[in-house]
């Protein structure tokens, strides 16, 4: 019995929350309670994680509690989401998608993954996202005077909203069953064995040497047959060659780690090379698509263009001639 | 009964020279035999396709088989006594093992024996003679339907040289169904009209039947004898030759007895017997020329020469040779009463047709194959000669076969040797004395009387004799002599053209002669028959005098050719595989009551043809008498004596006294006979019996089948296409086409096997 | 949560807030996320919000894989995520090409509009 919630207690929970998002979630005539659906599903999430809270480290509070940080990112990642799919205005959802992006980007550091988090943000939120504002602007219909405001009918009135939360309240509540079934802690950093691609970059430990003034002028850290440092990680020691040939044991400066995009970068380039080859690919591809997608596909032949032409040279030059 | 059959059947192991090993030649002249027609042929389809509207087509034909005529002359001439086999290429080859029975050869080789050599003279010969006939007759469709009708002919000149020719039983069967094609062909020669067309399918299936039969006592023949060839045959019936002669019909396998009696279905089909004869005389829907040439003279008696080819097999078993004279004899009977009634004079020839070939099966199966095979040379001439006037008449007279509304043709100008033809055929029809007729028949006859069992047969073809020359001069005397009177047939508007009078014709006729009758010469005026050409007058002299001179084949042989006592038919019999001496005409010899010429050349075989012991033993024991006389010599008497009666008969009935066409003695006597001349005339409702007892039937049967595809086999058929479409349509709303609706099918298949997983992992 | 894996993380430079969360916390998140999602994909009619809500669920994807990266120590989770940005961004630019094409053919962008699939 390491069940992290009572699955009753879970599944009331998620029922909660659906019954939460479906109130929140867009009806025509407007009278929706979206603000008392959005709290009642925060409550629900709030059940879930406090009670998960409680079972990894006893009350809320201090010491071995997991870290508030988690709580906050993780309160707006959802938030966010929740009004990405409730909110009228596709320009608002996108925001908020924007805001879900970086929470989770928050999420991300948490986890020590700051490569990715910093991608995400850049990609996502600079790149993806831009892109959805100019295409949500591109397919809106110009706004009439007194309709400024005016939303469009399929923006204001959700789909069959109670069978739809319900359909996906049960797939989480299914979900998260099998995932509390146990509750495991994540490793320490220190096991990752991250460590051991310090050998692997033999000119940074010489750089991080000489930061440190641990280097005698004239040496090098010894580079093996294999293009690696001799490193005993244990004694976190590496091996140098003086200028006059001797070679010695050297400690390790203690602020010299492997980071994370280097253990990245180690894992993409030398473990995945073929799969960012085709990962380049798709994205010309998806690329190319889009720009032959996207064009506008007009039929005139050679006569009619030149006509267009000649006709835009004469307003011009009669532009010219009135204007000033 | 079982007696009398063990008897005749010890007696009739005797076979002759089918020992006598062939010599293998390679390629010879004879080859040119079968390619002479197919270059007539060739040629006359060139001709339809380039469309020549001349007697071109006739005429190159005419010299084809007039060329191939004189190649089977001088095989005549050159032949040696024994059977030559020359081989032409390989044909069918199979070989699936190197045991017995398994490889069939049947090469385009050809075995010439004198049996062949016999048949192809005729064949050819008449051939040539009623092409040229044809000519004329045909003139009248000048264009592609005259190609259309010389090629056809070509076609079966060479599939009957083929069957003749072939030296083993496949290329007989090639032979056989060419023939059948071109009969179908040129009976449906006029195919617009539908008599005709019905007329041919008839024929064809009549055929088919008979055609089975002999297709599977082909089959049995290569599973008991393991081969198809005729020598390899003969070599390999040797064994039960061995035991029929000893009279031990129990050790010969069932099977191998079933042969012949197979082979016989496939005869009786041909040659148009009981129970297949019904198709011969609708045959005559097609142009006189071809009911002369193929159902009177030479096809019709393919079933003959088979019989005779297979002579040493169908002394094998019992119940064959019984079976093939009583069937033979039935036909002949029937027939004859069937034509005895008939109005319509070709008709009247086609039962006749029948009625002589049931003859020739009663010689067969009455042991005298040289009878039979001399009465098939002597009716060839005569039969073709009587169709062919009757054709003249025909062509003349715009169509009219009505022999009460012909009388007194002879006395029209032009019209002398058609009825000199008409009568020659006649007097040899009827076996008036010495002409060739008289002969064949009396050999048929006696040999009934002498062969013991046989007796009952031969009465009923004795009477039968009588039936013939009663209606053959009933044509005779109410056609050709009398007071002249004639009616152009119905199509005097129309373009010539053939036509038969199916029967329901008749009554129609009738009345319409009532309304004649008062203006009975008035006819005469408006119409003019036209007589005969040079062509048609020529061919019937031709064959008034060689239906004449047939007798002379009994008696006479070419000097150079002095192997066998008798004439060149009885030699040329008794060289090849149906050479079969009688061992009662022995006995006859021996007694010395024979009279000369007549008794055939029975009595005088060589002895490398002496019969078995047993008949040796005790032959007084065996030989039938004719009332107590010798059969062949008192014969010689009677069927003449019967002959004139039946003359006698027709004479008084239908010319004596006779004044008008329509109506002679005979009708005031027929009502004496109550509802028998009806009947006969009704042809004893044999079609109507066959269309009741297997015609619908069998289309009830068909209507079940088509049923019981349609509902049961085709119901299962579309159950199976119906599932899927019904599982489709019960699925198919599911497809909205919406966005959502896909989405949220994949969200709920995602969730239920999610739950699957979490049943699955449940503790 | 062991006082001395939380001294490691301390050693190791992170501040103390960030210290001693278990897996099926970051699990949860991602779960919540892609259900939302996926409801916003049902819900919404809007082309442009339902491609939205599928680069919800790919981020969703993409926070699991790498919470399992970091309890598994293995980069490949990481390696994975880039890949998904990379799909996300080509799906992006594909969508939103069609989608700009189906709004110029019926100047709408309910997605109820488009139901030529119908069977």
């Amino acid at each position: 019995m390491d069940q992290i919630i009572n699955p009753l207690a879970l599944y009331a929970a998620c029922g909660l929350g659906a019954v939460g998002v479906c109130l929140a979630l867009p009806r025509k005539d407007g009278k929706n309670p979206q603000i008392v659906g959005a709290l009642i599903a925060s409550l629900a999430g709030a059940i879930v994680l406090l009670a998960m809270g409680l079972k990894a480290g006893g009350l809320l509070g201090f010491g071995n509690s997991p870290s508030v940080y988690f709580y906050i990112f993780g309160a707006v990642a959802l938030g966010a989401s929740l009004r990405v799919i409730t909110h009228p205005r596709p320009v608002y959802a996108a925001l908020y998608f924007v805001l879900s992006i970086l929470a989770t980007a928050g999420l991300f550091l948490i986890l020590s993954a700051e490569f990715m988090a910093f991608a995400l943000v850049i990609v996502y939120a600079g790149a993806i996202l831009i892109t959805y504002l100019f295409v949500i602007m591109l397919a809106t219909q110009a706004p009439t005077e007194e309709l400024e405001n005016a939303l469009a009918d399929y923006d204001t009135q959700a789909r069959e909203p109670i069978v739809a939360t319900a359909a996906g309240f049960i797939l989480l509540a299914v979900l998260t069953t099998l995932l509390f079934r146990g509750t495991v802690d994540l490793p320490s950093m220190k096991s990752s064995g991250g460590e051991a691609l310090m050998a692997e970059m033999p000119r940074r430990i010489e750089t991080a040497l000489s930061n440190a003034n641990k280097l005698p002028s004239g040496a090098h850290v010894v580079i093996n047959d294999r293009n690696q440092a001799n490193v005993d990680f244990a004694a976190r020691k590496v091996e140098i060659r003086t200028a006059s040939g001797e070679t010695s044991l050297v400690d390790l400066p203690a602020d010299l780690h492997v980071t994370n995009v280097e253990m990245v970068g180690f894992n993409l380039l030398r473990d995945h090379p073929g799969s960012i080859e085709i990962a380049g690919v798709i994205l010309l591809m998806a690329m190319l698509g889009a720009v032959v997608l996207s064009r506008r596909q007009v039929q005139i032949d050679e006569d009619a263009k030149e006509r267009r032409a000649q006709n835009l040279a004469a307003e011009l030059a009669q532009g010219v001639e009135t204007n000033p | 009964m079982t007696n009398l059959l063990s008897n005749f059947c010890l007696a009739s192991a005797a076979p002759g020279a089918a020992t006598l090993s062939p010599i293998l030649l390679g390629p010879s002249e004879a080859q040119l035999i079968l390619a002479l027609p197919i270059i007539g042929l060739l040629f006359c389809t060139l001709c339809a396709i380039f469309r020549v509207k001349s007697k071109a087509p006739a005429f190159f034909t005419v010299a084809c088989l007039a060329g191939a005529f004189a190649l089977v002359v001088r095989l005549y001439l050159n032949k040696t006594g024994t059977p030559v086999i020359t081989s032409g290429f390989e044909w069918f080859f199979l070989e699936w093992g190197d045991g017995k029975g398994q490889r069939l050869v049947a090469n385009f080789s050809l075995y010439l024996d004198s049996l062949t050599i016999l048949w192809m003279l005729f064949v050819t010969g008449l051939a040539t003679l009623i092409a040229l006939y044809a000519s004329e007759y045909m003139a009248g469709d000048l264009g592609t339907g005259y190609c259309r009708f010389f090629a056809a002919f070509n076609l079966f000149v060479f599939s009957m040289s083929c069957l003749v020719m072939g030296d083993n039983l496949l290329l007989l069967f090639l032979g056989w169904e060419g023939v059948g094609l071109c009969s179908y062909l040129l009976i449906g020669y006029f195919y617009k009209k539908p008599s005709a067309v019905e007329a041919a399918k008839k024929a064809f299936i009549m055929n088919r039947i008979g055609d089975l039969g002999l297709l599977m006592g082909i089959g049995l023949t290569f599973v008991h004898f393991g081969s198809i060839e005729y020598r390899d045959i003969f070599h390999a019936a040797q064994p039960y030759i061995e035991a029929a002669k000893a009279g031990k019909y129990n050790e010969i396998p069932f099977l191998v007895q079933l042969i012949p009696v197979l082979l016989a279905i496939g005869a009786f089909g041909k040659s148009a017997q009981i129970p297949l004869y019904v198709w011969l005389p609708d045959a005559m829907e097609g142009p006189t020329p071809v009911s002369a040439l193929i159902h009177a003279a030479t096809m019709v008696t393919a079933g003959v020469y088979l019989v005779a080819r297979m002579y040493p097999l169908f002394l094998l078993s019992e119940y064959a040779l019984p079976l093939v004279a009583w069937v033979g004899a039935l036909t002949a009977l029937l027939a004859a009463t069937i034509g005895m009634a008939q109005f319509d004079i070709k008709r009247i020839m086609a039962y006749s047709t029948v009625s002589q070939l049931g003859y020739m099966f009663a010689g067969l199966g009455g042991l005298s194959s040289t009878g039979a095979a001399f009465h098939v040379v002597t009716h060839a001439f005569f039969k073709a000669l009587l169709f062919l006037a009757c054709g003249a008449i025909m062509h003349g007279f715009a169509g009219q076969l009505d022999l009460r509304k012909l009388s007194g043709i002879r006395r029209l100008k032009g019209w002398g040797i058609v009825s000199f033809g008409m009568l020659v055929g006649c007097l040899n029809l009827s076996g008036f004395p010495f002409t060739s007729g008289f002969f064949s028949k009396d050999m048929l006859i006696g040999s009934e009387f002498l062969t013991p069992g046989m007796a009952p047969i031969g009465w009923i073809l004795l009477f039968t004799a009588g039936l013939t020359a009663y209606y053959t001069f009933r044509v005779f005397f109410r056609v050709i002599v009398g007071p002249l009177h004639y009616e152009p047939g119905d199509e005097l508007h129309s373009a010539h053209d053939e036509h038969g009078h199916g029967g329901e014709n008749h009554n129609e006729h009738a009345h319409v002669q009532d309304d004649h009758q008062h203006h009975d010469h008035g006819h005469g005026g408006h119409f003019h028959p036209h007589a005969p050409g040079w062509a048609i007058n020529t061919v019937l002299l031709t064959l008034s005098v060689l239906s004449l001179s047939a007798s002379a084949l009994n008696f006479l042989h070419l000097p150079n050719q002095p192997h066998i006592e008798g004439g060149i038919v009885p030699e040329l019999v008794m060289e090849s595989s149906a050479a079969y001496e009688s061992p009662y005409a022995r006995h006859e010899a021996h007694e010395g009551t024979g009279d000369g010429g007549h008794e055939g050349p029975d009595a005088h075989g060589t002895p490398s043809y002496v019969p078995t012991a047993i008949a040796l033993d005790d032959p007084h024991a065996h030989a039938g008498t004719f009332l107590g006389w010798n059969p062949h010599a008192v014969m010689f008497y009677v069927s003449g004596a019967v002959g004139f009666i039946g003359i006698f008969v027709a004479f008084v009935l239908h010319y004596v006294g006779r004044t008008t066409a329509a109506t002679a003695k005979a009708d005031a006597l027929l009502p004496m006979l109550g509802p028998i001349p009806g009947w006969a005339q009704h042809k004893w409702y044999v079609d109507e019996f066959y269309k009741y007892s297997i015609y619908w039937p069998l289309i009830i049967l068909a209507n079940l089948c088509n049923l019981f595809d349609k509902l049961i086999i085709d119901g299962i058929v579309r159950l199976f296409g119906a599932i899927p479409r019904w599982i489709g349509n019960t699925i198919r709303p599911t497809q909205s086409g919406e966005l959502h609706g896909y989405a949220a099918g994949m969200a709920a298949g995602v969730a239920v096997l999610l739950f699957i997983v979490f049943i699955l992992t449940l503790r | 949560m062991t006082t001395e894996f939380t001294a490691t993380l301390a050693q190791a430079g992170y501040p103390a807030a960030f210290q001693s969360i278990t897996l099926a916390h970051y699990l949860f998140i991602s779960g919540a996320m892609f259900s939302l999602g996926l409801i916003g994909f049902l819900t919404r009619r809007n082309l442009i919000i339902m491609f939205l809500c599928t680069e919800l669920m790919f981020q969703a994807a993409g926070l699991a894989l790498v919470a399992f990266s970091r309890f598994h120590m293995n980069m490949t989770g990481q390696s994975f995520v880039i890949f998904i940005v990379t799909v996300a961004a080509a799906e992006a630019a594909m969508a939103l090409a069609l989608v700009v094409l189906l709004f110029r053919r019926r100047e709408s962008l309910d997605a109820e509009e488009w139901s030529e699939l119908k069977g």
